[in-house]
């Protein structure tokens, strides 16, 4: 059409064109910094700084609890767990919440297959879409409601990190003293062998159910199998006891943690158990 | 400044003018050398659009909660011991114990290890907010990108401060957890065992997995993030900050005038018209 000579400016002239235009609307209608948006950002620091020393006190003021002990659990949990003891295995591994989404991911996927894609994949790339994200979205648009494509995905993220938060920190905690009471049931159930009693305790109160699930107790954790029928595989005593010592050792990449601490005579004992453990139920 | 006085200067004035001297002369000695005072009124006294909300503090909450864990890190840091090494008088990890000093024996103590503790969860949270301020806003468009990037990196750099200080207190929690991390970094392909072996410091985690973790914790990841939080907010005073998009005079806005002249009907204003032969066969507005 003859009325319009001009070509439609290219997409980069276009932003730098807003961009200047910008900085000059800033300069012209702008207010100083100084006082303005100074007194705002000072007004929040202070409720920030405030938040930060209200949980400090009722954190310290909850936990120390009347017999002055560092262990008791306050409102926001004990000063402090008890000393780290790379023999004591009775723990349940639990990262700050923050992590608690990564936590979380992991039950769902499952060894060896997938779990990669929980501790490696997903991460990265929820890492590669977050960094790249200015040049996935080289629209010009800013408003929210210009950017239906951009606001549902941020939803949606936002919506599954909560849900992963959440699950991870409700996650059944298989504490051993609960765990415990299925002893009996378990020998019943899985018929195990007098020999394998020994190994039964050690296995309720040495942390694997934290990971593990067993006859429908403890919990799947960091994709860890349900050893049930584990005794089905005819691994054998050796290579159990291998295991135990430097999972990863003899499976590259297991995120399973060394129980060399037990001590070899602890170690056979669990063996034993697990050859033992058949499923029969 | 030379002041020409009509009459004679009162000794008050004088005094005033030297009071004033006082204070100029430092401040124009330092400008005169470093510019530093221009650049602080620069920063100061820049304009900002005038429809910024308060959604646009929580970059500098996220900045005031990191000072709060600086400064609370350096005071930890004067009674806190890095060993995992047992006491003979007690049986238990130095570590441990110098943890337990400190919230329980020092004076206020408490106060400062629980800021630390708990200004680590608000850091995180107020960058996490604050990230979705910008997204919200669209703010990490042309020509921010490179701070957007700049931030993300921010925010993996808060949660590995995490990760390496949940180990310090050196109790049960804190060992099992870093136990199963280091694992599961092991997972990953190619760089994962080697980061593994380098974070543990060996074969098994022991005291040389504390100190490291201690020395990236205190020295390596706050000098990163200081880098990071200044170039942050360097691109931040360059390019200035957004409006928010809905805002009625959203500084950088589209002028009404420079939509095409062939999309507006003409009704309601009156098509500009440019001379020349060609714009008298100017289709009628409305049409395409
Ligand atoms: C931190 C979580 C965790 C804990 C605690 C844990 N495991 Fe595991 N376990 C795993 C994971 C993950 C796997 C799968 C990777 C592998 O085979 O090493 C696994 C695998 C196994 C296997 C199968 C090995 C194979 O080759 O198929 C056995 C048996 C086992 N664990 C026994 C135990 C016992 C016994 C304990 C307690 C002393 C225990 N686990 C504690 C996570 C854990």
């Amino acid at each position: 059409m003859a009325a319009i000579p001009k070509e439609k400016p290219s997409r980069i002239d276009e932003l730098r064109a807003e961009f200047a235009r910008y900085k000059a609307d800033v300069k012209e209608r702008g207010k100083p910094f100084y006082p303005y948006a100074m007194f705002h950002d000072t007004i929040m620091s202070l409720v920030v700084v405030c938040t930060i020393i209200g949980l400090a006190v009722i954190w310290k003021w909850s936990a120390w609890g009347p017999d002055h002990d560092p262990l008791h659990k306050g409102l926001l949990g004990a000063e402090v767990a008890a000393p780290a003891d790379p023999g004591t295995t009775s723990f349940v591994p639990r990262p700050d919440w923050y992590f608690y989404f990564l936590f979380y991911l992991l039950r769902i996927f499952k060894w060896p297959e997938s779990v990669f894609l929980g501790t490696v994949g997903v991460p990265t790339i929820a890492l590669m879409l977050l960094i790249g994200l200015p040049f996935l979205d080289r629209r010009r648009a800013r408003r929210p409601s210009a950017r239906p494509v951009a606001m549902v995905a941020a939803v949606l993220t936002i919506v599954s990190m909560a849900v992963l938060t959440w699950k991870g920190a409700t996650a059944k905690e298989a504490l051993a003293s609960e765990v415990k009471q299925n002893i009996p049931r378990w020998i019943k159930d899985e018929q195990l062998p007098p020999a394998a009693r020994p190994g039964v305790q050690l296995f309720a109160t040495a942390g694997c159910t934290a990971c593990h699930t067993y006859d429908g107790a403890g919990g799947a954790n960091l994709g860890a199998p349900d050893l049930t029928d584990i005794g089905t595989r005819n691994l054998g005593i050796d290579f159990q006891i291998k295991h135990l010592q430097c999972p990863s050792c003899v499976n590259p990449g297991s995120p399973m943690p060394p129980f060399a601490s037990l001590g070899d005579e602890r170690l056979k004992q669990l063996a034993i158990f697990l050859e033992a453990s058949k499923g029969t139920h | 400044m030379a002041t020409t006085y009509r009459r004679k200067p009162t000794k008050a004035e004088i005094r005033r003018q030297r009071m004033e001297e006082l204070v100029t002369y430092p401040l124009d000695w330092l400008e005169e050398r470093s510019g530093l005072i221009g650049g602080v009124r620069y920063f100061l006294f820049r304009n900002v659009p005038a429809d910024i909300n308060w959604m646009q503090t929580l970059g500098s909450a996220a900045l005031t909660a990191f000072l709060v864990q600086a400064i609370t890190g350096v005071i930890l840091a004067m009674y806190y011991v890095p060993s995992a090494a047992t006491d003979p008088h007690t049986g238990n990890p130095v570590a441990w114990e110098s943890i337990v000093h400190i919230t329980d024996d020092l004076t206020l103590g408490w106060l400062v290890r629980g800021m630390h503790r708990w200004g680590a969860s608000v850091f995180i949270i107020l960058m996490f907010l604050h990230m979705g301020r910008v997204f919200l806003f669209g703010a990490y468009k042309y020509p921010r990108e490179l701070n957007w990037i700049v931030g993300v990196l921010i925010l993996v750099m808060g949660m590995m401060e995490g990760f390496t200080g949940y180990l310090l207190p050196w109790d049960q929690t804190a060992y099992w957890a870093t136990v199963v991390g280091i694992n599961l970094n092991g997972t990953a392909p190619f760089l994962g065992p080697w980061l593994a072996q380098f974070l543990r410091g060996g074969q098994e985690i022991g005291g040389e997995t504390l100190t490291r973790f201690y020395s990236l914790h205190m020295l390596v990841i706050p000098g990163a993030i200081i880098g990071l939080i200044t170039l942050h907010l360097y691109l931040v005073i360059r390019l200035g900050v957004t409006s928010p998009p809905w805002s009625k005079e959203a500084a950088g806005m589209e002028p009404e005038e420079e939509e095409p002249a062939r999309l507006r009907p003409g009704l309601t204003r009156p098509v500009p018209r440019p001379s020349g032969a060609s714009a008298m066969q100017a289709e009628p507005g409305g049409q395409e």
